[in-house]
């Protein structure tokens, strides 16, 4: 298997500095690009797996880069941001980016975000029906869910919910990206809906509602089904 | 049209007769009917009766425009509450009676205008006797057409002591005039040189002299050209009689260059009272503030109306701001008290004052609701007349939108200043936490890199400790900037003068920055007859560090030259590389903390250093300022007071300082 090709796209030498050998030891080939342009132009040239786009470059807007990569592009483009700001992210993410790291961000979790992204980079294709997170056992062809083997009953709305999550099992799914999925285009702003029936859904599949395993919440941006 | 009436009615403030039953308000079709219409409000509201607004249409005495008019004041009266009514009769009372009999009125309000023609006085009497036996209601006046300025009035007794001799000496020497040419050509040269006497008169002493004085004129004639008394000779009877149309034919036409001239002087004042109100809307469209309003208000009302006047804006804790402040202004009633009576009525619409301490009150309102009172204190015995009163209204409506449009200002600026603020805030916030993020991340993933489980090969390692020494280094450098910077602008930092050298200075910050840096191209040239400079060493090391720095670090190989010399009063300090130089537009800023220069890809520093030497040089009472050097680059320009004295601000223009201007 050929190894996996990493891009980052970032303007802080330090952080390229820490990020290169971390991934080279880890068996990815990396490239590195210190502005937007050279990044659109190495995206370009390299077709990398996976794409870790820093938010703030310094001729850029890190969302218009974005912009430009999904015309082309639909490789899992990781966000890295050092703003705290979540209408940023959000605005990434409902660009189309996969993921999202704040900084500062240690190691592990960068490589967990990359192995998930991986592995939605592969799946595409083969998609798999059954997802085991744990207790939790969706089976999405027969529409069938379990928790330590019992079956769980949701209602169809309720299911549309957990599936257009577990299509993203491990990545987050915004409040917009989700309202579109379930309930339609009109009903992007109304995030109450979600509130409501995610309370729902964990209190029928969490072992404790108030201390999610799997519907974990990403705080003003959207939810994440912990696939691990 | 309007009746009108010579009656002397009670003033309007006497008790009514005590019933419910309605007042009826005679509408006309022409402009100042609005002065009925608020009348007839003012009354219904003062007696709390209901109004009815009837308009008598008399076949063929109006035309179709003024038929329009009269029903756009009836709209009006029923836009203020009226019950409206539509009467067509054969004359105007006959018209009122019907309406008035129908609704069982108590009072009817009619407009009053000078009597036409010389039975008008006689007619308007008979036509308001009829309506107040028919109706068995009190009928009140409200006189519709104002004398206009420079109208005659009556003269008094001594005016006529005067008066009278000069007319009889005129008539005199007109008969002798006369009779010297009915001497020579005969008859046809007497009327003429009456006709002119008649109208000299006219002219002069106005219409009410010419009527008797052309009795005179015929009476004098008989007594002087008759050659006996009655019964004439035909030929005489032909004289007395051509001579009796030749006078009547003087008083039309006297008659009607009256009219026109009362008319002319009806038209000027209106012209003159549209010119006011555009000329105060003028004055009040410069005006800024509040207190520029009231101030050109003020003037104008008091130029105007020989008034003193007062704006009142409600102010803190139940009192009235006054504008302008006077210190012998008459107190008025405290707003909590007296805006409700304000408010009770719609004060908006009307206009009519309130009178309070011996002041009349007038709101000022805009479109969006009260802006303050106009206060009024009218001088003893000059009341304002009806028509000043309109024209009053119409300036304080004036006032009333420029205090609100003042005030919409000042809220949108406030609101700006709010979101400019806001905005730097945030810059400020996103800078400080971008700048300590960012080396902050590096060191965490370099630390997180190091734990994990599979071992870095050992090249990867060190430079990763490397990196995270030096990233530490930048944070706690970046962390005591922003401390010095604090502390600095919040004023804990006094700078501690002593006398120092300028030369140990300098050589102590290039020393420290060649530690650093490696050898500089930097050419020092200070002149030996530099005198002490007053400054506080440490600090003004600092400086000297971050401009050297600054341009080490824009302008990497270029040569620098750091020059001094004296000026009256102050040392002036030039540090000039030969890099790519500042725009223009920048010069203010490179001096605000946390700007980088646009475009700036360079892993610079936070933008504090030249913040810092801005809040230092200050401290020291001195001016810092960049520009561009001649023949390329940057040259930053530092001036020291050598008498420890705040310096003047810097003022680019003109360089150097010359003698005179020294302190």
């Amino acid at each position: 298997m050929t190894q996996t090709l990493i891009l980052i796209i970032e303007d802080e030498a330090s952080l390229r500095r820490f990020l290169v050998p971390t991934l080279a030891n880890q068996d990815y080939q990396v490239l590195t690009a210190a502005t937007g342009t050279d990044g659109l132009a190495m995206a370009h040239g390299h077709n990398p797996d996976i794409i870790l786009l820093d938010l703030g470059l310094p001729d850029l807007e890190g969302a218009k880069v974005l912009q430009s990569l999904r015309l082309w592009n639909h490789k899992p483009i990781i966000i890295i941001s050092a703003r705290n700001q979540e209408q940023d992210k959000v605005q990434a993410l409902d660009l189309g980016a996969d993921d999202y790291l704040t900084k500062p961000f240690g190691a592990e979790e960068l490589l967990a975000r990359i192995r998930v992204a991986q592995r939605h980079g592969t799946q595409t294709a083969a998609e798999t029906p059954v997802l085991q997170c744990g207790a939790l056992r969706l089976d999405l062809e027969r529409r069938e869910v379990t928790v330590d083997g019992a079956p769980v009953r949701l209602t169809p709305l309720e299911f549309r919910l957990l599936e257009a999550l577990a299509q993203r099992a491990g990545k987050v799914a915004t409040h917009a990206q989700l309202l579109n999925e379930v309930w339609g285009p009109e009903a992007t702003g109304q995030t109450h809906y979600l509130r409501i029936y995610m309370g729902t859904l964990r209190r029928k599949l969490e072992p404790d509602a108030t201390r999610p395993r799997y519907l974990l919440t990403e705080p003003s941006v959207g939810y994440r089904l912990n696939a691990d | 049209m309007i009746l009108a009436s010579s009656n002397k009615e009670p003033p309007l403030s006497d008790p009514p007769p005590a019933s419910a039953d309605p007042i009826l308000v005679a509408m006309g079709s022409e402009a100042r009917t609005l002065r009925l219409l608020h009348t007839g409000v003012r009354m219904a509201r003062e007696l709390g009766r209901p109004w009815i607004a009837v308009h008598v249409a008399v076949p063929d005495w109006e035309t179709a425009n003024e038929e329009e008019q009269a029903r756009v004041w009836l709209q009006e009266a029923h836009n203020l509450g009226a019950e409206t009514a539509w009467v067509r009769a054969s004359s105007v009372s006959e018209g009122l009676i019907e309406a008035g009999s129908r609704h069982k009125v108590a009072l009817v309000v009619m407009g009053k205008r000078p009597p036409q023609g010389p039975w008008g006085r006689l007619e308007q009497a008979r036509t308001l006797e009829a309506i107040r036996h028919s109706l068995g209601a009190r009928v009140v006046t409200i006189p519709l057409d104002p004398v206009p300025p420079g109208t005659r009035g009556t003269p008094s007794f001594k005016e006529l002591l005067g008066i009278i001799p000069a007319i009889a000496v005129l008539l005199g020497l007109c008969a002798v005039f006369a009779a010297a040419l009915d001497h020579a050509v005969g008859f046809p040269g007497v009327p003429p040189v009456f006709a002119l006497g008649i109208g000299f008169i006219a002219h002069r002493w106005g219409r009410a002299f010419s009527l008797p004085s052309s009795v005179g004129v015929l009476v004098l004639y008989h007594w002087l050209f008759a050659s006996a008394p009655f019964p004439y000779h035909t030929e005489e009877w032909t004289a007395i009689l051509a001579l009796a149309a030749t006078l009547v034919l003087v008083q039309m036409v006297v008659l009607l260059v009256d009219r026109l001239h009362w008319e002319t002087r009806a038209l000027r004042r209106q012209e003159a009272e549209t010119l006011l109100i555009m000329l105060l809307g003028r004055a009040l469209a410069r005006c800024a503030t509040a207190r520029e309003v009231a101030q050109v208000l003020v003037e104008r009302l008091q130029g105007l109306f020989r008034v003193q006047a007062w704006v009142l804006a409600p102010g803190p804790g139940d009192t009235w701001v006054q504008l302008p402040e006077a210190p012998k202004a008459p107190s008025s009633p405290r707003p909590s008290e007296f805006l409700p009576q304000f408010s009770a009525i719609d004060r908006r619409e009307l206009f009519e004052p309130l009178f309070a301490n011996g002041c009349s009150y007038v709101a000022l309102a805009g479109q969006g609701g009260g802006e303050g009172l106009l206060q009024l204190r009218v001088g003893p015995g000059q009341p304002l007349d009806l028509e000043s009163w309109g024209l009053f209204q119409s300036l304080a409506v004036q006032g009333g939108l420029a205090l609100e449009r003042v005030r919409w200002l000042e809220q949108a600026h406030q609101a700006r200043l709010d979101a400019e603020s806001e905005r730097l805030r945030n810059t400020l916030l996103g800078a400080v936490s971008h700048d300590l993020r960012t080396p902050l991340a590096a060191i965490q993933g370099a630390a997180t890199s190091l734990l994990l489980p599979d071992p870095l090969p050992e090249a990867s390692r060190q430079d990763m400790l490397a990196m995270i020494r030096d990233e530490s280094e930048r944070l706690a450098r970046l962390l005591g900037d922003l401390l010095d910077l604090t502390r600095l602008q919040s004023g804990a930092v006094q700078a501690r003068k002593e006398w120092q050298m300028l030369e140990e200075v300098v050589g102590s910050a290039l020393q420290r920055q060649e530690a650093r840096q490696g050898p500089l191209p930097i050419q020092v040239d200070l002149p030996e007859s530099l005198p002490l400079v007053p400054m506080d060493g440490a600090l003004m090391e600092q400086v000297f560090i971050n401009l050297l720095a600054n341009a080490h670090s824009h302008a990497p190989h270029s040569p620098v030259i750091l020059r001094a010399w004296e000026e009256p009063g102050a040392v002036q300090v030039e540090i000039a590389d030969r890099g790519p130089g500042i725009p223009a537009e920048f010069h203010q800023r490179v001096f605000d903390k946390f700007f980088r220069m646009p475009h700036d890809l360079k892993d610079g520093g936070a933008g504090l250093g030249l913040a810092i030497c801005g809040a230092i040089v200050d401290i020291h009472g001195g001016n810092i300022w960049v520009e561009d050097n001649p023949g390329g680059g940057a040259r930053f320009r530092i001036s020291l007071p050598l008498d420890g004295d705040q310096l003047a601000p810097f003022q680019p223009e003109p360089l150097p300082l010359t003698l005179e201007d020294a302190p």
